[in-house]
């Protein structure tokens, strides 16, 4: 037996046990994110691609399963889906020019060694692979942020008569709630993957110098850093896609 | 109060980053400015194509000299320097980018954002950031300082003070901090040990370790630590997502409806915050995915050697959260009933 069958097994059983029928549909997102992510993959490898624009129809298609196959197509899913595209398209724009600037693209010294048997002229454009990789990296925390608020803020509206700018600020409000815990998940999530590199880094005694300008080490604080202002961004603008989308329905 | 606060870090910000503009004393490395970059030859190659580079350079006192560069289209492994650009050099070898000034001003953007929008909770997500990011280096020095101390019980360790540090910036010192305490350390514990033995149940059999390779030490070791460390996040976001709605109602519902709305809730977030584990873990992997793909490697092979470690680990992350919400369920109304029976 596999390891990884074990771990999914066990992981859709718990799901349906507390989750019952919406945790089978949680596991089958899970699946169909794992589909578009190597689908994607697969459209990067034509050189002709332009991986910006491919990397927001893969947007478009995972927010699309998270948030329409789980909550169904209503106002507040579409409010969400509307604040996650407008949050990554204007994320993926600075991050694609602070990639090239910094030149955090592609593979390190720490990593070619292995990669010696390979052929690393590929033809494929890394700067931009780089910079759809950070985003890929943050969409869920995203998408969880933003359907979190414009749920909250339809029940709320539902009950009061708030104003546009009350509804607004209570839209506020529970976005800064869950951005402590939002972005506690992604930062710990990067730790653990990074913890490897850190140990080799303390192993080779690099020195502080030689750590904040290698181009792992720089990859990874972006990374990180990218996660906590798109968080920090998709808030407000998820409180204004909902009044917004709230307005031109009615 | 916070006019002055905002001055103190407006004064910090600028002073900053006029310092690491003008650190270069500090490496023992010479540094040198581009300030003139052509392309001298190109050659056509079958999937890409290569240039190289004529760099005039300018040394920190002032002194000009000529270095050559070839990168390629793709920039997989090579980089294509631009006037103004900061280079370490050896002899007439770069041997790297002078990146600290960009890190520095990202720090700052990261930290405007998080304050303007998030305001206190930005402020206090910064603060707890900070501390652990500071417990995290702790452990990992402790671990490489010392022969006899194990990474697991030091990643154990730092989990406990990650968990307590984290909630309690969070929350504050309330019952429900308590629980989510508890509901955290319990929930991380059963991500751990359940990958654990399922680890040692199927021999590790569709682990890959080969991405892990550079690592000197034992690299499953090293693999449990990332994924303990690694799960606690989004066990804790459920933990404190579930515990702060549960203790709201403390006063207004019963225990059974207590109950019954934690189970609501549960069912909701589940699903999310195993996605967000699932992207932050797999997304990383592409780069070397597509290098494998275009080396004409199969699409199987291709797949267990990239991604086999980030699924695991957004697997056995996704058993710590979802075990977390009856957990967190039992734990809340446990806290309340001896409170009330007290």
């Amino acid at each position: 037996m596999n390891v990884l069958v074990v771990l999914a097994i066990i992981l859709l059983g718990l799901m349906v046990i507390v989750g019952g029928a919406s945790g089978v549909r949680s596991f089958i997102s899970l699946f169909l994110n794992g589909i578009i992510l190597v689908v994607t993959v697969f459209f990067m490898l034509d050189t002709a691609t332009n991986i910006l624009l491919l990397t927001m129809f893969a947007c478009v298609g995972l927010s699309a399963v998270n948030l329409f196959y789980i909550n169904g197509i209503n106002r507040k899913t579409m409010a969400a889906f509307l604040a996650t595209f407008m949050t990554l398209s204007l994320l993926l724009g600075v991050i694609y020019r602070v990639t090239d600037v910094t030149m955090i693209q592609g593979f390190s010294e720490e990593e070619t060694e292995e990669l010696d048997a390979y052929n690393l002229l590929v033809g494929i454009d890394y700067i931009q692979v780089a910079a759809a990789v950070i985003i890929m990296s943050t969409i869920g925390a995203i998408m969880d942020v933003a359907i979190s608020i414009t749920s909250a803020m339809q029940e709320y509206e539902r009950y009061s008569k708030a104003t546009k700018r009350e509804l607004f600020h209570y839209g506020m409000n529970i976005g800064r709630d869950i951005l402590g815990t939002d972005t506690n998940t992604l930062f710990f999530a990067f730790f653990g993957g990074y913890l490897g590199l850190l140990i080799w880094f303390k192993d080779l005694s690099y020195t502080f110098g030689d750590i904040v300008n290698a181009k792992v080490f720089g990859s990874e604080v972006l990374t990180i850093f990218t996660a906590g202002v798109g968080i920090a961004l998709v808030i407000p603008i998820a409180a204004f896609t909902s009044i917004m989308l709230k307005q031109m329905i009615r | 109060m916070k006019k002055w606060l905002a001055g103190i870090a407006f004064v910090f910000c600028i002073l900053s980053i006029y310092t690491v503009y003008h650190n270069h004393s500090w490496y023992q490395t010479a540094i040198v400015t581009v300030i003139e970059a052509k392309v001298i030859e190109t050659t056509s190659l079958q999937q890409d194509q290569l240039y190289e580079q004529q760099l005039t350079v300018e040394d920190h006192n002032g002194q000009i000299g000529i270095l050559t560069n070839t990168y390629s289209n793709s920039r997989a492994f090579d980089q294509k320097y631009q006037r103004g650009d900061e280079l370490f050099v050896k002899g007439d070898q770069i041997i790297g980018v002078k990146r600290d000034k960009y890190l520095v001003i990202a720090a700052w953007v990261f930290i405007f954002f998080l304050v303007l929008i998030g305001r206190k909770q930005g402020i206090r997500s910064l603060i707890s950031f900070a501390l652990n990011v500071f417990i995290l280096f702790m452990a990992i020095s402790v671990y490489v300082r010392y022969e006899k101390v194990n990474l697991l019980v030091s990643s154990a360790v730092a989990t406990v003070l990650f968990t307590v540090i984290s909630i309690i910036f969070v929350s504050g010192r309330t019952a429900k901090t308590t629980a989510a305490i508890i509901a955290t350390l319990l929930g991380t514990s059963i991500a751990f040990i359940v990958a654990l033995v399922a680890m040692l149940l199927t021999n590790q059999q569709g682990l890959q370790y080969e991405e892990m390779q550079f690592l000197t030490r034992p690299y499953h070791i090293v693999f449990l630590a990332g994924l303990l460390i690694g799960s606690l996040g989004a066990v804790m976001d459920v933990a404190i997502t579930m515990t702060s709605a549960l203790f709201s109602m403390q006063h207004t519902a019963t225990l059974q409806e207590i109950k019954q709305a934690g189970q609501t809730i549960g069912k909701d977030i589940m699903g999310t915050i195993t996605n967000i584990l699932f992207f932050a873990y797999v997304s990383g992997a592409i780069p070397m995915m597509l290098l494998y793909f275009k080396n004409g490697l199969p699409f199987g092979y291709t797949l267990s050697m990239n991604l086999s470690l980030e699924v695991a680990r957004a697997l056995a992350g996704g058993i710590g959260v979802v075990s977390t919400i009856p957990i967190s369920i039992y734990v809340s109304l446990w806290l309340m009933k001896r409170k009330q029976v007290a």
